[in-house]
């Protein structure tokens, strides 16, 4: 895909013997790094590896504790701020740094609007933007306010800001977290036409399969340490994956339990309709791990919300263990043993600016009233007890939970969760951005909780994770069940093809599930 | 149909000329003052509304129109509504402040109405016909030469004065100029903003601070009200007396009754509204035209003279 | 970099409490030892007395905007509430004394309307934010502007004075002390360590704190929004409701004045403090140090002359933005030494 691998091509940026330390505590130990122009350079390692400082380092916003960093064979100080973009290096953060409410072309020129006669030159602006945009084969309107917007299209207008910037390195942060396959798809094409163009493209990605997929090189990162820099035909997943964690990788996901098919059936959805959710009907039986499958805004999550009672349903019932549950709001669904775990933890799941202890306790704080007041002895209990059966991991106690890795903040949300004993949890994209070695714990618990005979919906957008660990897997498409898989049927093909609708389910009954 | 159709247009025919009829006598004078934000101000709007009625009683073809601000831009718009809206013959205001208001009123002369200005004098005296004002230096002096009459050198006084504004600054001026040379000492002033609470709270800590005060010189009666409450709640009534101003009826009442603590008040009446109402009035009802300067007094009232100062219905 | 959570949690949680109190606590100190240097006075029992009972007011009403402020809202109209509850409880109580004469019922009773329009007026607050879904600032701001021409218009632009026989037997309320300190001081203390509890100690505080630092979150988490919020709007009502029942014996009345500007007074308190505007975090022992610091700085201002007058607005301001860096400051001390 590209042949700048020739190592006799000087890199566009590099860095020797990088060294950074936040007070006394040390996060990267002199790592070696370069891009060269027209590569894709991928960045991986678990959480807490030092991927972030990294590139926030090679883009400017940290300066390194130690080493030197080169441009153009020249040995530059980054500016701080952002400010590196001026010289053609951008990074394009994983929380998408776009204002809501700022249209498209407002946002390709914030910061240096072009004027005319000390005014805004709008209609330049809009010109040049649909301009650039149009390059990229987006089809994105200029005048279109952000918050409008999908996130895969937030992120082209962002590749659309860096390209009208003339960027010649491009870092990305986990890029396709948020990202359906096929808009990954889109976004990897994209890629591939602006190294094309010799753009150099930092890449950093939990996903070893798109690695193998885009990057020429991968630099392996961990506890802060190089640990290699390879040219990705050398390596396979699994190798990559040792290198991450240090030991060997085998069964990330467990092994399935055979479902019992005499199960009494725990959740039962008949003919559920809500904003985005036309007809749903389905059953859960106990013990059993059902997967939600379909594209990014199929509205696997609108299901899951109108169940939970987080948002209104507009026809249907539900029933658990055949009593009617229809929810009106959250604290009804928890109390009756029904919990949901919302996707978005630093926006709808976790409180961070706040402590492990309070977050934890939030859902089910009235477990923790002692004659009116609150047992901070029996929150701190809670904490230990969740700590140590999740293995949360926090530099000390008093560390807020903005500060912890994403892989502590999704163990700590299930631990938030769990704290209210459910019955039936509803895991939203349950493993979202976080690290292979992380994902495969919660795997695991996830699989130990239907053994012990809780229920679980999966709703997840990545393939792997819903094949490896669901009993059975509905697959939904704009709105409605487009399918339903069991046992050998459950394939990566055949759920892309209901996701995509290039097939349609059977009979209603089947669809019913 | 048309029966009605002809009943309608003899009512509106009728309803014209008897418009036309009422323009053609109809004296229009806008009256502009501050809102009721205040006790004096308050007392202002309540003459104001007295004398609104008095005056339409007695002279039919006389119609007052009173509007309040609460600052100088929202009078000024006022004065503009007036002018276009009420088209006004003659207007009675109160500026809020002096010079920001000069000009609107110089607008309102311009539109061709008679300016009659109360209490606070626009910078430019050649735009009103008539000034109607009460007196801060009398008052200030009057308030001085009571103190004098009741101490002696060596004594102590302490000042709380109003709001930083011109005409704080005149009756302190006055008043420090009456006093000076007499042997008395001021041991402090601090603002407390024609408010009771303030007045209450500035007083408290004159008393902590100074162990022997003769009189309080309160300047106005909210003021008093809390300076009395302070100096109660001390146990030190015996020990000073309290001069205020402006001439509240509670405080008019404690007169009359032979109050010790406060034994007299130095009159500033918001009556002098409707004195200016008056003299616009008689512009248009006497003889001959009426214009000048009025200078009320700022007469001492003490327990002999007090009945001819207390309006018991009025708010103030 | 992986230790326990619990092993450190006891250490780490001394240090943050201790840190984030000192901010406000040792501007106060300083302030106290400024007001000494300029006049030794400021120390005398009496002017102590002084300070802790014209707290009391804006503290009780802080007090209740801590909870207001920590769940992510604002009340722009204590003020303007509590010169309305001041009017109509002087009102109700002359008109009481008229019916049936004064006596202790007359006080009780003008106490009783004062708690009832209290939780109402906040209810209506809480009611129009959560339910008509219109931002507090717009809502308080509207009846501010409403509960203060009310006060006006019922005392036709004058003053509302309390009926001589009723200010005699609800005059002690303020006057009076127990213990040598003065029951406005009493009722602050009670009001303070009330709010300390409910913050702290109980999951209404943790849920102000919840919804103040991401509603979302809180929703999911099975916290009922909108009654937590309206109930923080109902405890604001409740103290404005009880500083009234302490200021009307004070002056035995209420005009168009009272309570002008107690809204940005009572906020300045809570911000001192060390609460966050934005919402999230809330701390009632610094809001009542905010208060006292307020109150110290008019009352030095009173105590010395070395200031001209016309400055003691500057004075103020530069003294509060201080104070409000010293306690951002010392955070900042704070979660470094908690990092090493």
């Amino acid at each position: 895909m590209s042949d700048a691998q020739g190592s006799a091509e000087a890199a566009v940026l590099s860095a020797h013997r990088i060294s950074k330390s936040f007070g006394e505590i040390p996060v990267l130990f002199s790592i070696d790094f370069d891009i060269k122009p027209g590569e894709v350079h991928a960045i991986i390692g678990e959480n807490g590896a030092g991927k972030s400082t990294l590139i926030k380092i090679l883009s400017g916003i940290e300066s390194p504790t130690s080493g030197t960093i080169h441009y153009d064979g020249k040995a530059v100080t980054l500016p701080p701020n952002g400010e590196a973009e001026a010289m053609g290096i951008v990074l394009i953060h994983q929380e998408l740094n776009l204002a809501e409410h700022l249209t498209v072309a407002d946002s390709i020129f914030l910061g240096r609007e072009l004027k005319k006669y000390g005014f805004l030159d709008l209609a330049e602006m809009r010109r040049r933007s649909a301009a650039v945009l149009d390059t990229l084969h987006v089809h994105v309107d200029p005048d279109a306010r952000i918050n409008e917007l999908s996130v895969a299209d937030k992120q082209m207008v962002e590749i659309a800001k860096a390209i009208s910037r003339d960027a010649r390195v491009l870092i990305m942060d986990e890029p396709t977290a948020v990202l359906s396959v096929g808009e990954t798809e889109t976004l990897f094409e994209q890629i591939r036409r602006l190294t094309a163009r010799g753009v150099a493209v930092i890449f950093i990605s939990h996903k070893l399969d798109e690695i193998m997929d885009l990057a020429d090189r991968v630099t392996v990162l961990r506890d802060g340490q190089l640990i290699a820099t390879v040219p990705t035909e050398a390596m396979t997943p699994d190798s990559i994956a040792q290198m991450m964690v240090g030991r060997e990788l085998s069964n990330l996901y467990p092994p399935k339990h055979e479902p019992d098919v005499d199960a009494p059936i725990v959740l039962s959805v008949r003919g559920l309709q809500a904003p985005g959710v036309k007809d749903i009907s389905f059953d859960l039986r106990r013990g059993e791990i059902l997967g939600f499958a379909g594209l990014i805004g199929s509205g696997r999550t609108a299901v899951a919300e109108a169940v939970a009672g987080l948002n209104h349903k507009t026809a249907g019932e539900v029933s658990m263990n055949g009593k009617p549950a229809n929810f009106s709001d959250v604290a009804k669904s928890v109390a009756a043993g029904l919990a949901y775990m919302t996707k978005d933890r630093k926006g709808r799941g976790l409180l961070l600016n706040m402590g492990l202890q309070p977050n934890l306790t939030l859902l089910t704080l009235k477990k923790h009233l002692k004659g009116g007041f609150l047992d901070q002895n029996s929150e701190a209990q809670a904490l230990e007890r969740a700590v140590r059966r999740f293995d949360i991991r926090a530099r000390d106690a008093s560390v807020r939970v903005g500060q912890l890795s994403g892989g502590n903040q999704q163990k700590l949300m299930l631990g938030k969760t769990m704290e209210s004993e459910p019955d039936i949890i509803i895991m939203d994209e349950p493993t979202r951005g976080i690290d292979v070695g992380t994902k495969q714990q919660i795997y695991h618990i996830i699989a130990a909780l239907a053994a012990e005979g809780k229920s679980i919906i999966l709703i997840s957008s990545e393939m792997q994770e819903v094949i490896g660990l669901s009993h059975r897997v509905l697959v939904m498409r704009e709105g409605r069940l487009a399918g339903k898989l069991e046992g050998a049927e459950i394939v990566e093909a055949e759920i892309m093809r209901y996701a995509a609708g290039i097939k349609q389910g059977g009979d209603d009954e089947r669809i019913n599930a | 149909m048309s029966l009605k159709a002809i009943a309608l247009g003899l009512l509106a025919t009728s309803a014209l000329v008897g418009g036309a009829v009422a323009q053609d006598e109809q004296i229009k004078i806008g009256v502009s003052i501050p809102a009721a934000t205040h006790g004096f101000m308050g007392g202002l709007n309540w003459h104001a509304q007295e004398a609104e009625k008095r005056l339409e009683a007695a002279h039919p073809n006389i119609d007052l129109i009173i509007v309040t601000a609460d600052g100088p831009d929202d009078q000024a718009s006022d004065l503009e509504d007036l002018v276009s809206v009420q088209q006004i013959n003659a207007l009675v205001v109160l500026p809020f402040e002096s010079e920001p208001l000069t000009e609107p009123v110089r607008a309102v002369k311009e539109a061709g109405a008679f300016i009659t200005v109360v209490d606070r004098g626009l910078t430019d005296p050649s735009i009103q016909d008539i000034y109607v004002s009460g007196n801060n230096t009398e008052m200030g002096v009057n308030s001085a030469e009571y103190i004098k009459s009741r101490l002696t050198e060596g004594d102590n006084i302490v000042i709380l004065r109003g709001i930083p504004t011109v005409l704080d600054t005149e009756r302190f001026d006055a008043f420090m100029g009456a006093i000076e040379g007499s042997g008395i000492n001021v041991l402090d002033d601090e603002f407390a903003n024609w408010n009771r609470d303030d007045g209450f709270e500035v007083m408290q800590d004159f008393l902590s601070r100074f162990p022997d005060i003769d009189a309080v010189w309160a300047q106005d009666d909210d003021i008093t009200l809390g300076v009395v409450e302070a100096i109660k709640q001390a146990g030190r009534e015996s020990e000073m007396f309290v001069v205020g101003g402006a001439g509240m009826k509670e405080i008019i009442k404690g007169v009359m009754d032979g109050d010790a603590l406060v034994p007299v008040d130095v009159l500033y009446s918001p009556a002098q509204i409707a004195t200016a109402m008056d003299v616009t009035v008689a512009h248009y009802t006497s003889n001959g035209p009426v214009t000048g300067t009025y200078i009320l007094g700022a007469p001492l009232i003490t327990q002999e003279n007090a009945e001819d100062f207390y309006f018991p219905d009025s708010p103030f | 970099m992986s230790v326990s959570t619990h092993e450190a949690a006891k250490p780490a949680k001394g240090l943050r409490i201790d840190f984030k109190t000192l901010g406000p606590l040792l501007a106060l100190i300083l302030l106290v030892i400024l007001g000494y240097s300029l006049n030794p006075l400021f120390l005398g029992e009496g002017n102590i007395t002084n300070i802790l009972t014209r707290s009391a007011f804006i503290g009780i009403i802080a007090v209740g905007a801590t909870f207001v402020i920590t769940a992510g809202g604002i009340d722009l109209s204590v003020g303007s509430m509590a010169a309305f509850i001041a009017g109509v409880m002087i009102i109700v109580m002359n008109w009481a004394v008229d019916a049936m004469g004064a006596s202790l019922w007359t006080v009780l009773f003008g106490i009783g309307c004062s708690l009832i329009l209290g939780v109402g007026a906040g209810f209506i607050n809480g009611f129009l934010t959560t339910k008509a879904k219109i931002e507090a600032f717009i809502v308080t701001l509207g009846t501010m502007g409403i509960y203060r021409s009310l006060v006006t218009y019922f005392a036709d632009g004058g003053t509302l004075s309390l009926a001589n026989g009723a200010r005699d037997i609800y005059r002690p309320v303020y006057y009076d002390s127990f213990l040598r300190i003065p029951y406005p001081v009493w009722v602050f203390i009670f009001v303070a360590i009330i709010g300390w509890v409910l913050m702290n100690r109980t999951a209404f505080g943790r849920y102000c704190m919840a919804i103040g630092s991401n509603e979302h979150v809180a929703r999911y988490s099975a916290i009922k929004v909108d009654r937590v919020k309206t109930a923080t709007y109902i405890l604001q009502g409740l103290c404005v409701s009880l500083a009234t029942i302490i200021y009307v014996p004070r002056l035995g009345s209420a005009s168009a004045a009272t309570g002008v500007l107690w809204e940005l007074e009572a906020i300045a308190a809570v911000i001192i403090g060390g609460t966050m505007l934005k919402g999230g975090f809330g701390r009632v022992g610094g809001t009542v140090i905010g208060a006292l610091i307020l109150t110290a700085i008019g009352n030095i201002l009173n105590l010395t002359e070395i200031i001209s007058n016309y400055l003691n607005g500057a004075v103020q301001g530069v003294i509060i933005v201080a104070a409000v860096y010293l306690q951002r400051g010392s955070l900042r001390a704070g979660r470094k030494k908690a990092a090493e």
